[in-house]
């Protein structure tokens, strides 16, 4: 009895895997034959396109965009672009951890007509490569007028995957992100000016462990930093590696492999050694960085601009009379400077392939890229949301946060040349905020912006692959040299263990693209 | 004599303090967390909020627990478990009751089948398209219906419905009880414990779920609680490179709310388990047979 009922088991447990092996594999041809049939389909129904242009004929598109706190619906932006484009939109959202939710649609082949998603060049690389979308091109060339004006041709190119365009792109909207926050009260007090090179900023740093302005006492700290950051913006510019890749001698090269990599590092180390920089940095997280800062017990930590009203907030409240500000690019030994400029894009806007009105996506698309229709979208209504002076655009609170913070979660696309100045009412919001990036993005000059060259470059299969692991490998090495956890001396045996992880692939294929840019 | 019972005395006070004090170190986040809901948020980005309150101030919890979102996935979350707590029981017991009867044929292979259930599935897309042919997306139904029995509290109850004396079977049936009459007027009454323990199973993993309703659910008023407070929460990690956008940094929600957010957020599944306690301290056969 015991013996047969054994047997069965182990027959049904047989029959089942079969069964679950069959049905995996017939899953795969169902993909497979839909993937072969859908080109053909989508030729056929742009060219069936053009006829049922009537005006008439406008259908409800479902759009699926990036997590926000409120709902796109009965946000007002929503009805603004429905009365300006005349087509009804049902928007959906992704959740804030986006990527796995993103793949399921896409595998599911959910009919959504656009997807606007953060711009992860890989994941959109893989998802054209697998014809999961549609190919932009013609349909742009037919309906898309306004998409042509708004959109560089360079932008074009570097979303170009196997010679056809699959997304429009909202590119980043300003240049410059981080630098060295100081404070200023203290470079009052210790009778020294904003450091302009990288010796004064090591007088400064001294000035301030010596003379403690801020009267810390043994917590006073100099320039704070968090352990996973090696490379401190503006500091590793003065040594001209602003960029994870740098030009030298005409070739792009990796911070590791820079000639100016040792320089770098040694100054660091230097600080360290000398107690300028943070004893604790290695075991600083973000929020502890701040923390020191925010509470008035750092004199100089290295921060987003975005950051600021946060720690104006507070380092007000605790010491009432603090004053920071942003240092300008610093002159290194060899008399480099500069900060990695942004380059590339925001948000990156698709149609899937189991769209079922592509035209009528994308005349939506070109019809919310219309001047007068996308001014409204970015910043709204002169005299309700924003005012306006030449080109400085100053938003109207709460009109502007209540009716158009959110409003570039709606845009497909943006304009390239007018956005940015729209944008920038974004960081107008808050006067302290804008003083720091004005003084980063519209103060500095343009020599010191070193543009982030391959930000523009299009999907590169060897460096999407490697280049996460490999970042990961020089902050951790940087920062066991920076800490003396390492010795130089040992650098080359690192390098040829970096370039065996990836870098020499990466590096071919980087240089391949640049030499032909 | 006297001498040896004090050493046992202060052996047995020192390792109760010790352990109290143990006990205490696992409610420091805690009380951290709790602490920063209700300090004011500069004391908390400056690092001065500990274990006690900085500027003791409950804006911030009345701003999280009146908002809208936060009432209305609170709603969600318990209509799930209420519904779902419910009918995976009374679900699981119905298919647990005939399974503990071993004589019944083919029983060997009916358990079998769903022990395979426990250890194979479909995968997440295959997971989706049936969701989606169901209907169900977008529907609250797609959190509760395909969850409605855990294989594994199912063998629980199984094997303590096995471990009933059979002779309360038959005493029931000698006086005529049919077999619903029996399994609701006599078994489940009798199985107060095991029912208390796995409904506080289902209540918690319906409470809990969030990668479900992450996949199925769309519109931001059907979204149960522990959706909400995961977007909170990853919103506020700037660093994260999942949500680069310059944007999101600009409206990152301040750390008094989300510290709010995941204080109100666990609160009433923490409120739950005082109402259990009394199923599981009383006795599991009471007075049921003698002799």
């Amino acid at each position: 009895m015991r013996k047969s009922s054994r047997f069965v088991i182990a027959m049904v447990m047989a029959s089942l895997m079969v069964m679950l092996l069959a049905a995996c594999s017939s899953n795969n041809n169902g993909e497979n034959a839909s993937g072969a049939a859908s080109p053909a389909g989508s030729a056929v129904s742009s060219e069936a396109g053009s006829p049922a242009a009537s005006p008439e004929d406008k259908p409800s598109l479902k759009r699926l965009g990036v997590w926000q706190d409120q709902d796109y619906n009965a946000y007002p932006v929503a009805k603004m672009l429905e009365e300006k484009t005349g087509y009804k939109v049902q928007y959906d959202m992704l959740p804030q951890d986006w990527t796995e939710k993103l793949n399921l649609l896409m595998a599911s082949g959910e009919s959504y007509d656009l997807v606007s998603m953060f711009s992860d060049m890989a994941l959109y690389s893989d998802y054209a490569q697998k014809g999961a979308l549609i190919d932009l091109t013609p349909l742009i060339d037919q309906y898309g007028p306004n998409i042509k004006a708004a959109i560089s041709q360079q932008s074009i190119d570097a979303l170009k995957v196997d010679g056809k365009l699959y997304a429009i792109p909202t590119s980043v909207t300003y240049d410059i992100n981080s630098s060295i926050l100081i404070r200023t009260d203290w470079l009052e007090k210790v009778g020294l000016q904003m450091p302009t090179t990288t010796d004064e900023l090591v007088a400064v740093l001294k000035a301030f462990k010596e003379k403690d302005p801020g009267g810390n006492g043994d917590q006073n700290v100099a320039l704070t930093g968090k352990g996973d950051q090696a490379m401190f913006d503006n500091i590793v510019g003065a040594f001209g590696m602003p960029n994870t890749w740098n030009e030298v001698d005409g070739q792009l090269v990796p911070r590791l492999m820079d000639p100016a990599y040792k320089d770098y590092v040694a100054f660091v180390a230097d600080l360290y050694k000398q107690g300028l920089l943070d004893r604790e940095y290695v075991a600083n997280k973000d929020a502890t960085a701040k923390e020191k800062f925010n509470s008035g017990k750092a004199g100089a930590i290295i921060v987003h601009w975005a950051d600021i009203p946060t720690i104006s907030d507070a380092l007000t409240k605790n010491v009432p009379d603090a004053k920071f500000a942003f240092v300008p690019a610093l002159k290194g030994p060899a008399g480099k400077a500069g900060f990695s400029s942004n380059a590339g894009f925001d948000r990156l806007t698709i149609i899937p392939k189991a769209s079922k009105h592509p035209e009528d996506a994308i005349k939506w698309i070109n019809a919310s890229l219309e001047p007068e229709t996308f001014k409204n979208l970015a910043i709204g209504e002169e005299g309700k949301h924003y005012t306006a002076e030449n080109d400085a655009y100053t938003p109207i609170l709460p009109a502007f946060n209540d009716e158009r913070n959110l409003a570039n979660n709606f845009m497909s696309g943006a304009d390239e040349q007018s956005y940015p100045l729209y944008w920038q009412a974004r960081v107008r919001k808050n006067p302290v905020m804008f003083e720091a990036f004005d003084t980063l993005n519209n103060k500095q000059p343009d020599e010191v912006k070193i543009q982030n060259v391959l930000g523009l470059a299009p999907y590169m299969q060897q460096y999407s692959k490697s280049n996460q692991q490999l970042e990961a490998m020089v902050t951790d090495y940087t920062v066991k040299l920076i800490a003396g956890a390492e010795d130089l001396s040992g650098l080359e045996a690192f390098q040829a263990k970096y370039k065996a992880a990836g870098e020499e692939a990466s590096a071919k294929e980087v240089n391949d693209w640049y030499a032909n840019k | 004599m006297r001498g040896k019972k004090f050493g046992d005395l202060a052996l047995d006070g020192g390792i109760y303090l010790i352990l109290i004090a143990l006990g205490l170190i696992t409610l420091l986040p805690f009380a951290n967390v709790l602490s920063k809901s209700v300090s004011v948020e500069w004391a908390i980005v400056s690092g001065k909020v500990g274990i006690f309150p900085v500027g003791f101030q409950l804006d911030t919890m009345q701003f999280v627990i009146t908002s809208e979102q936060f009432l209305r996935s609170l709603f969600n979350s318990v209509l799930i478990v209420v519904i779902g707590t419910v009918a995976s029981l009374l679900i699981t017991a119905l298919t647990a009751y005939p399974l503990s009867k071993r004589e019944l044929p083919g029983m060997g292979i009916v358990i079998v089948l769903f022990i395979f259930t426990m250890m194979f599935n479909g995968g997440i897309v295959p997971n989706y398209l049936l969701i989606r042919q169901l209907g169900l997306i977008d529907d609250l139904g797609a959190l509760i219906w395909p969850a409605l029995i855990s294989v594994f509290n199912l063998l629980i109850i199984k094997s303590y419905f096995e471990s009933l004396p059979p002779s309360l079977e038959e005493s029931a049936k000698i006086e005529g009880a049919r077999n619903y009459t029996i399994l609701f007027r006599i078994i489940l009454p009798l199985s107060g414990p095991v029912l208390a323990t796995i409904g506080l199973f289902y209540a918690v993993y319906y409470w809990n779920d969030y990668f479900n309703p992450m996949l199925y659910i769309n519109s931001m008023s059907l979204k149960p609680l522990q959706l909400y407070l995961q977007d909170i929460v990853i919103n506020a990690d700037t660093s994260s490179a999942l949500n680069g956008s310059t944007d999101n940094l600009m409206n990152v929600p301040p750390e008094g709310v989300r510290s709010a957010t995941v204080i109100a957020s666990t609160i009433p599944i923490v409120l739950v388990y005082p109402f259990l306690q009394k199923y599981f301290n009383k006795g599991v056969l009471i007075g049921s047979v003698k002799g």
